[in-house]
């Protein structure tokens, strides 16, 4: 790993301080916890008295329930309650508008007869044990009056997609806004439809509540939570109770990747029958359920056209996508929002379908819009450089824009160029075989094996919310950094530490950092890649005003006056927010991506052999963290270029995976060594500390630079993923 | 769960005699396949009764230069051994090409025989299934059936065996040494297995209260550069797509005789006689290899989405082929 950034840490408001841990390879706060079992996640905490909740799904994929038998459940040993639509707990409806609260579904669970879609809750049976609780669960017989479900994205019926975040998808320019007919300059152009298949949430921890009552109006919830505070106000307005009633605990997330920051319906359930019960509830989704309960991706059909000059300027680009939403939930996936971002062209159009069908609701997952928008984007982009016999990396630095062309804003600290000629010089690009199916690698098997090397570009927006932290200095020589932002697994323990000890001037194991209490003071949101951005500068911040506070130039000061003085300690709270930069500059992350494929063709065995990222992200906080978010995303990529696709029964409508065996994505032995590298300056405009997200940029691109050297070894253009074994035969 | 009453069997007797006449009885080993059914309802039984303390566990060479291996031997300790690995080497990596380290390290040569179908629609009680409950249907048929059978599947049922292992003993003619009430018998590995036909229930042909206590791999010399061959998914911890264990006795150039097992195709490991007696006699080349190849295939029947099989199973065998006629290893 090395890291090519200027690191000019201007924040540090201590002189003493020698050297600074922002920008080194620190190892992450939390990593012994978990590698040592330590680390309480949601599901783990013991409660005396906790009784287990177990949901009941619907086999049917459309259709609506005659009747409910719980008699058999209800006489089975260790069970304490059924729920159904016919004495669901009490459950209010909350405002759901982003603001106030917001849910997953909009349709609350058990609220009526009505099957959506399969796998949608019908009812729970709690009952003192996991396996008791499974087992009655097994033994509610419902009736259903099922209908023929619509489950088939291809057959599915379109209309034109309602506004993403209050934006209309349609987007015209030059004679696309005029009306006029005809576009000048076009010598080369590709048009070509690329498909993506529906991708599962499944982080490594199974969605899971336990809900513990003090009373009738107050209650804790543990749940992996990636908006602690908005969590807490919307299980309040679903609770019926004022916001203080509530608490949320989510110290850990397995990973959430946009599945975790509301709830979903086998979660209110769970809050609202533990009040029924009086007794901590713990409800865990397995597997199967999560297939229907835990979101996922939409699979899409993007349409791409793009037009150029024989020299390789874009002249236009028209960028139409279809995605599919459930029945109960309105989200279109927005692929075409990377769209004017990535290159110039005078004329570009851009239009957006939604169907409904009889799945569970989908919902962001990593780079929603971005992952499956920059798999067909660029592997169009890839095409047209074949078309005109031009390096797709020049073609790219050719193309890129300087502005946002749908806000008109130019972009800040845009390295891009840096990222894709640094790539090529890592990755050796232009060693690259000029024809496809020129590159062999002699094998230990019979066949020599089809060598390929392909490219794609990388970006994700800079997102930044309003946060707050706290800062508290101790007698002891610790400072404590608390808020209820959180770490779902990105090393914001680690960054925050690190931010503030360097704030303070104080070694790293000086800094206890408590996150994920909604008790703490507003974190705002783990999701849109924005913790960091978001959060440090409200952490720096309050390390300033605690020195303030304390009257003191250094911490170690500050905590010679609380020992002298008997203090018990000395606080400050602090909070920041964007403000007038996002009308002057458009923020984006930025990167590219190097990877080489072998391809054993009469087998149809790919592997990818070797991976190089360059990323432009603003100031690296920590190298080590931020490449193993790169990685993260680029595996994850890897599994939706490879592997990953959820399948339905065409006749029930009921998927055909049920657990990590059957949904696959990659192992170990798929993933080769990838390397990371950094590019650029701060990006001060964004931001105090010139961060810009990093969680979701590595999965952008992934499957267009696999699918592109797959071109190159084979001659062969994927255009569906995944890439399956057969699609090579 | 069902609540289940759990024993130890003391001896090999004992588990016979407190699981025959209690059809709701089954017997466990490293339990890594019958736990994971328990729990989503495809077995409740009354009783459980765990195999895994008695003395099944060696590992012997037979007299005949042979290999006798106790049904408790882990799949672990049997690939990892070291004159398996020498004599017998796709035994071994038809193992080690399976499920993971971990489960591998509790997995028994008896369970894995034993392992059940994959098919989701037998794994998922939302829906019908003959294999699950006789007389259900077969979904899969008209269902999404990519990974299903494209040899020797019935109207009742199109289930794949999903072990590696099995194909590999297939290959080698292994006999499956089993007790039941009425004393001890063996089973010719290509009879251990069953068709689904009009019984799908019926992966096997052990009868109620019988146990596995041994396989015996007969002496093989040719084994030495027999290849194991598995595509899958990903690199690692799936099933098969298609699987080959190939073995070919060569005199120069010309094939002696010929061993050709397929799985991840038909409901048990899928020899080919027809392919295998076409081999004998031919000279060991890729056109010989082409031909015994579509032999192998030639009464293949695919389903909606699992065509690809068959072309795929083709390929195998023409790879695993040419790589033991150059003196086997990974292929
Ligand atoms: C995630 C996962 C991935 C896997 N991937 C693969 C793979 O890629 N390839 C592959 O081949 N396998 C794979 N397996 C299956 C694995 O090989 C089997 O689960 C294992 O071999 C079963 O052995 P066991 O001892 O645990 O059997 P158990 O689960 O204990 O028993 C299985 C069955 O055998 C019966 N049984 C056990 N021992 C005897 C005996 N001595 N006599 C009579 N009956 C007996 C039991 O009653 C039960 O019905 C995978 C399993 C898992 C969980």
């Amino acid at each position: 790993m090395e890291v090519n950034m200027s690191q000019n840490i201007s924040q540090n408001s201590n002189q003493n301080a020698t050297t600074s841990v922002v920008g080194t390879a620190a190892s992450r706060k939390d990593g012994r916890a978990k590698v040592t079992g330590t680390a309480t996640y949601a599901a783990e905490h013991q409660l005396s008295g906790l009784v287990h909740g177990y949901v009941v799904t619907s086999p049917i994929a459309k259709g609506r329930i005659r009747s409910i038998n719980t008699t058999a459940a209800a006489q089975a040993p260790g069970v304490i309650a059924v729920y159904t639509h016919q004495n669901s707990p009490q459950i209010f409806k909350p405002a759901n508008n982003w603001m106030n609260s917001k849910i997953y579904e909009a349709r609350l669970p058990l609220s009526d007869d009505q099957i959506h879609y399969a796998g949608q809750v019908v009812g729970m049976v709690v009952a003192d044990t996991l396996e008791r609780a499974r087992h009655a669960a097994h033994l509610v017989q419902v009736d259903y009056e099922p209908q023929a479900p619509q489950v088939n994205a291809r057959t599915a019926n379109y209309q034109p997609s309602p506004p993403w975040f209050g934006e209309d998808f349609t987007f015209n320019s030059g004679s696309f806004s005029t009306g006029s007919a005809e576009v000048t300059g076009i010598e080369a152009q590709i048009e070509a439809t690329y498909t993506t298949e529906m991708e599962l949430h499944a982080p490594m921890e199974p969605h899971a509540t336990i809900a513990h009552w003090q009373g009738k109006d107050a209650v804790t919830i543990y749940e992996p939570s990636q908006y602690v505070l908005l969590t807490q106000k919307t299980y309040a307005e679903l609770l019926g109770l004022a916001v203080e009633r509530v608490r949320i605990l989510s110290p850990y997330i397995g990973g959430g990747f946009g599945s975790k920051a509301f709830p979903w319906p086998p979660s209110i359930l769970c809050a609202a029958a533990a009040r029924d019960l009086g007794r901590p509830l713990k409800v865990v989704n397995s597997r199967r359920q999560m297939t229907a309960n835990a979101g996922h991706r939409s699979e899409t059909e993007q349409t791409l056209k793009l037009s150029a000059t024989a020299a390789g300027k874009l002249v236009l680009i028209e960028h139409l996508a279809k995605s599919c939403t459930s029945p109960v939930d309105v989200f279109p996936e927005p692929c075409t929002i990377v769209t004017p971002v990535m290159y110039a062209a005078p004329n570009i159009r851009l239009e957006q379908q939604l169907a409904v069908m009889n799945v569970g609701t989908p919902t962001f997952m990593r780079a929603p819009g971005e992952a499956p928008g920059m798999w067909a984007l660029e592997s169009a982009m890839d095409e047209l450089a074949w078309t005109l016999k031009i390096d797709p990396v020049q073609l790219r630095i050719m193309n890129q824009t300087q502005s946002h062309q749908r806000k008109n804003l130019p972009f800040s600290a845009k390295q891009f160029t840096e990222c894709l000629e640094q790539g090529a010089e890592r990755f050796g690009w232009q060693g690259r075989s000029p024809e496809p199916r020129s590159q062999v690698s002699p094998s230990q098997t019979q066949d020599d094996l089809l060598v390929g090397w392909g490219m794609a570009a990388a970006t994700f927006p800079g997102y930044r919310g309003a946060t707050s932290a706290k800062v508290r200095l101790l007698p002891d020589g610790t400072a404590h950094v608390l808020s209820s932002g959180n770490d779902m697994g990105t090393g914001a323990y680690t960054v925050v530490g690190m931010t503030a000890a360097d704030a303070l001037g104080l070694p790293l194991n000086q800094i206890r950092v408590e996150l994920g209490d909604s008790l703490l003071p507003d974190g705002g949101i783990a999701g849109g890649s924005q913790m960091t951005a978001s959060l440090t500068p409200s952490v720096a911040l309050a390390c300033q005003e605690v020195l303030k506070a304390a009257e003191a130039t250094t911490a170690a000061a500050a905590f010679e006056k609380l020992r002298q003085t008997g203090r018990a300690a000395f606080e400050a709270t602090a909070s920041t927010a964007p403000g007038e930069e996002t009308k002057q500059f458009a923020f984006n992350s930025w990167g590219a991506h190097f990877c080489e494929v072998t391809v054993d063709e009469l087998l149809g065995r790919l592997r990818i052999t070797r991976w190089v990222s360059v990323m432009n992200i603003g100031r690296v906080l920590n190298p080590k963290t931020a490449a193993s978010q790169v990685r993260g995303g680029i595996i994850m990529g890897m599994g939706q270029a490879l592997m990953e696709e959820c399948h339905f029964d065409p006749n029930t409508g009921f998927p055909v995976v049920y657990d990590l065996a059957t949904y696959h994505f990659p192992a170990h032995a798929d993933i080769p060594r990838i390397e990371v590298a950094f590019v650029g300056e701060p990006d001060l405009n964004f931001n105090p500390m010139g961060v810009r997200g990093v969680g979701e940029i590595g999965i952008t691109g992934v499957a267009a630079a696999i699918a592109n050297a797959v071109y190159h070894a084979t001659g062969k253009r994927i255009r569906s993923l995944p890439i399956l074994p057969e699609k090579l035969l | 769960m069902k609540n289940f009453a759990y024993t130890r069997a003391t001896s090999t007797r004992d588990a016979i005699a407190q699981t025959t006449g209690n059809p709701s009885a089954m017997v466990i080993a490293g339990g890594t396949n019958l736990v994971d059914r328990m729990k989503v309802f495809l077995d409740q039984p009354s009783d459980l009764v765990d195999l895994s303390r008695l003395p099944l566990k060696q590992m012997e060479r037979t007299r005949s230069g042979g290999f006798k291996i106790g049904a408790l031997v882990t799949n672990t300790t049997l690939a990892d051994h070291p004159e398996i690995r020498r004599d017998y080497p796709l035994l071994s990596r038809a193992i080690l090409s399976g499920a993971s380290q971990q489960i591998r390290n509790v997995a028994t040569v008896g369970g894995n025989l034993l392992q059940r179908t994959r098919c989701p629609y037998y794994y998922d009680t939302a829906f019908g299934c003959n294999k699950r409950q006789a007389g259900t249907g077969c979904p899969a048929a008209t269902g999404v059936n990519r990974g299903h059978a494209i040899l020797g599947a019935s109207d009742q049922c199109i289930a794949t065996h999903p072990s590696d292992m099995c194909v590999a003993l297939a290959a080698l003619d292994a006999i499956v040494e089993v007790e039941g009430s009425r004393g001890t018998r063996q089973i010719p590995f290509a009879e251990f297995h069953r068709l689904p036909g009009d019984t799908p229930q019926r992966d096997t042909n052990l009868e109620p209260g019988e146990i596995i206590t041994s396989i015996t791999l007969p002496p093989l010399p040719a084994a030495k550069t027999g290849v194991y061959l598995k595509l899958r998914d990903r690199a690692s911890y799936a099933f098969a797509l298609v699987s080959v264990a190939a073995i070919l006795e060569l005199s120069g150039d010309e094939i002696r005789s010929a061993r050709l097992a397929l799985g991840g195709v038909a409901h048990k490991p899928w020899r080919s006689p027809e392919a295998e007696r076409f081999l004998v006699g031919k000279p060991a080349t890729p056109e010989t290899f082409t031909q015994a190849a579509a032999i192998a295939l030639q009464s293949a029947k695919p389903l909606t989405y699992n065509g690809f099989k068959v072309e795929l199973s083709k390929r195998i065998i023409q790879r695993a082929l040419a790589v033991v006629a150059k003196g086997g290893g990974l292929a």
